[in-house]
């Protein structure tokens, strides 16, 4: 009895969507009356009931044996599909984290989208992601993941176009869309070749064929690599990361959303199948490849950047590019907590920044500067943001970016490197970005600037006091290592690369003596992060233009060709008629010719057996 | 070989019919092939009745049915060629493709 709220767990997705739809009554055309605010105040009262509902399930479930629910959802000749749903510590506190998430996101767009009309739709969308998300952290199943992967990338691709009247909004929904789109059908090849190798789909008994099976390792590396495709895609990976740098034209509180929890969804699927991807050690070096090529260029393009929005994208890459490492080396418990790190982290900044964008109107960063005395709470919790992000201890991706350290130490010690880099290059851009906005003097657009509004700081100073007390709760729940135990030697590069880089940014962007904007000699290399590797222009002339081609070559082929083989038929025939009326002359004498010329044919015919004898006969 | 002579002048004498037939431009002179024709018919009717039926000799009963209807539809024809003479005042058989396409 004591259980009733981890076994109605899966409730959690039905609120949200319960909330979408009763977001819907208020959009624009429907209730034209009372302005869409209900929309909001609804949904946010969804989540929190979600969020309360998973925060008493995890109480509940805390220190319990996982449990596994199952509902048939397709039974067909031999095929069936079930509905399988994990209960564990961890998927209710993702669960909590989610909804947690949400509810911040959801508060702050209230002050946020303050002079929108589009609540409706806005928050309903919302609300979908979240019951995508709380469902595929619940299911136990790949097919399941699948589809909410799929119904999420649907979802981006309306919540980035929400204000689609404005034409970058339309090209970047429709690269949100299409570049995950892509990385999700590969990810289906793979899903659909797996039910005949493995014979299920669900996560835990994957794990225990892959630990089993003696598949042939050509196979298992191509079904690891189309797996790998699907959160590549998702994550923001290499190659197929730009669509997160065009997402940035959406509205801010779906940013929240979007940079933290969104790209996890993919980094959540490529954990669970984890045991998976030890069949094939072709796919883990791919893996660590891509992430630590990821990392590494995204933290440099964000250097290079001059849109807050776009630079905090960018380190979002980086991060998951750190989440494929972790992936790719079995560390599927630290990739899990860096995750979680990671989402605080990263909400904070982004909710810093949200608000001080829309006070301030422009996201260039060379517009602004001495914010720090007029913003104390957005910048302070742009500190702690920061902080909690890089390694700076005893801030919480300190704990998990150690830990992973740690255990790249003996295995893969050039990863370690690696981690240093990206978190040194981490530090520059991030601090980087606090003194271009928070340090320095006031400029143009930045002379008056208010602290926003109760809606927009209350959720960014509770997600501050959230990152401030992770360290603590790591501690209680006994993640964390004691300090001997702490390996100091991945430790010490780790926070001395976060000072360095931190330390060197500042100096650069807070000394009045340097000149701004920053010019880097040679101009090509930093125009060539700033403008993203020119991937768009790589895009341009590899994959659109292939596509783009072959498509006008299918085209006139099937204009031309097809069509005109048909329409040569027809043509055949309309010439044949039009010139074969002509026998009817008009002459009777022609026609006593042609009916003597067909009594000759006909009595041929008929006697050419007789004539070929007498011919036989004359010619012997 | 006495039928086949005969047989070949009727073939000879019908062919020499069907070129007037379809080379004239006289109408009248159409009519006249025609008659030719008739005539090569009624020489292979008599041909045969003579040496492959000389007891019953229906083919000479035929010959006289033939010509009596020839004689009749010659008429016929005659008649036609003057009611196309009043309308259009020719009978050259190039001025008649009216009917055509």
């Amino acid at each position: 009895m004591n259980e009733i709220f981890s076994q109605t767990i899966w409730l959690v997705p039905l609120y949200a969507l319960v909330g979408a739809m009763l977001a819907i009554p208020w959009s624009p055309g429907i209730i034209r009356q009372t302005g869409p605010r209900p929309s909001g105040y609804i949904n946010a009262l969804m989540t929190f009931i979600a969020l309360s509902h998973s925060l008493l399930a995890l109480s509940e479930i805390w220190h319990q044996p996982v449990q596994y629910l199952s509902f048939q959802w397709l039974h067909a000749a031999d095929l069936n599909i079930s509905f399988d749903l994990v209960i564990s510590p961890i998927t209710i506190g993702a669960l909590v984290l989610i909804t947690g998430l949400n509810l911040a996101a959801q508060i702050y767009a209230i002050g946020y989208m303050e002079m929108d009309w589009g609540w409706a739709r806005f928050y309903s969308l919302l609300a979908l992601f979240e019951a995508g998300m709380s469902t595929l952290v619940l299911c136990n199943s790949l097919f399941f993941s699948y589809v909410v992967l799929e119904i999420l990338t649907l979802g981006t691709y309306l919540l980035i176009g929400l204000w689609f009247n404005q034409s970058l909004v339309v090209t970047g929904a429709r690269d949100a869309f299409l570049t995950k789109r892509v990385g999700d059908l590969i990810l289906l090849m793979a899903v659909v070749a797996l039910l005949p190798l493995a014979g299920t789909w669900n996560y835990t008994e994957l794990a225990q064929w892959a630990k089993t099976t003696t598949i042939d390792p050509n196979i298992a590396t191509l079904l690891c690599l189309a797996l790998i495709a699907g959160p590549l895609g998702k994550c923001a990976q290499f190659p197929l990361h730009l669509w997160l740098d065009e997402a940035m034209e959406g509205p801010m509180p779906a940013t929240i959303l979007r940079n933290t929890i969104v790209v996890s969804t993919g980094a959540w699927v490529l954990i669970k199948l984890q045991p998976v991807f030890t069949l094939s050690p072709v796919a883990s070096t791919v893996m660590i490849g891509i992430g630590s090529v990821t990392a590494i260029g995204a933290s440099l393009i964000a250097i290079a950047q001059i849109d807050i929005k776009r630079s905090l994208s960018y380190s979002v890459s980086a991060y998951m590019g750190l989440v494929f490492i972790a992936v790719g080396t079995q560390q599927d418990e630290t990739a899990l907590r860096l995750l979680f790190t990671y989402a605080i982290a990263m909400s904070l900044l982004v909710m810093s920044i949200g608000g001080v964008v829309l006070n301030n109107i422009t996201q260039d960063l060379t517009k602004y500067g001495g914010l720090w005395s007029r913003r104390p709470i957005s910048g302070i919790c742009y500190l702690v943001g920061a902080a909690s992000l890089v390694a700076f201890p005893p801030l919480g991706c300190f704990w998990t970016l150690t830990e992973m350290a740690d255990n790249l130490w003996n295995t893969h010690p050039w990863l370690v490197g690696v981690l240093v880099i990206v978190n040194g290059l981490t530090a520059f851009s991030i601090t980087r970005e606090f003194s271009l906005i928070f340090g320095g003097k006031p400029k143009q657009m930045t002379v008056r600037s208010p602290e926003g509004l109760w809606a927009l700081v209350l959720p960014m100073t509770f997600g501050m006091g959230f990152a401030l007390h992770v360290p603590i709760l790591l501690h209680q729940w006994n993640l964390l290592p004691e300090w001997e135990n702490l390996n100091l030697t991945v430790a010490i590069p780790l926070v001395i690369s976060t000072l360095v880089g931190a330390g060197a940014s500042a100096f650069i962007y807070l000394n009045e003596k340097i000149t701004k904007p920053i010019e880097f000699k040679p101009k090509a290399v930093q125009d060539f992060f700033a403008y993203d590797l020119y991937t768009a222009q790589l895009y341009r002339v590899t994959i659109v233009f292939v596509v783009g081609l072959v498509s006008q070559i299918i085209y006139w082929f099937d204009r031309y060709l097809v069509d005109g083989v048909i329409n040569l038929v027809g043509l055949a025939t309309i010439f044949s008629g039009e010139s074969l009326k002509y026998n009817v002359s008009g002459q009777t004498q022609f026609y006593f010719l042609s009916i003597f010329l067909g009594v000759i044919l006909f009595v041929g015919v008929v006697c050419f057996p007789i004539i070929s004898q007498f011919s036989f006969v004359l010619f012997p | 070989m006495q039928l086949e002579y005969c047989l070949l002048l009727a073939a000879a004498l019908f062919c020499i019919g069907i070129y007037g037939l379809i080379t004239s431009r006289n109408a009248v002179r159409v009519l006249m092939s025609i008659e030719l024709m008739l005539n090569a018919v009624n020489l292979n009717l008599m041909g045969f009745s003579n040496f492959l039926d000389p007891t019953g000799i229906k083919g000479q009963v035929f010959t006289v049915f033939v010509i009596t209807v020839a004689a009749a539809e010659a008429a016929v024809g005659l008649a036609i060629i003057l009611a196309i003479y009043r309308n259009r005042n020719t009978i050259d058989m190039e001025q008649f493709n009216l009917l055509k396409w």
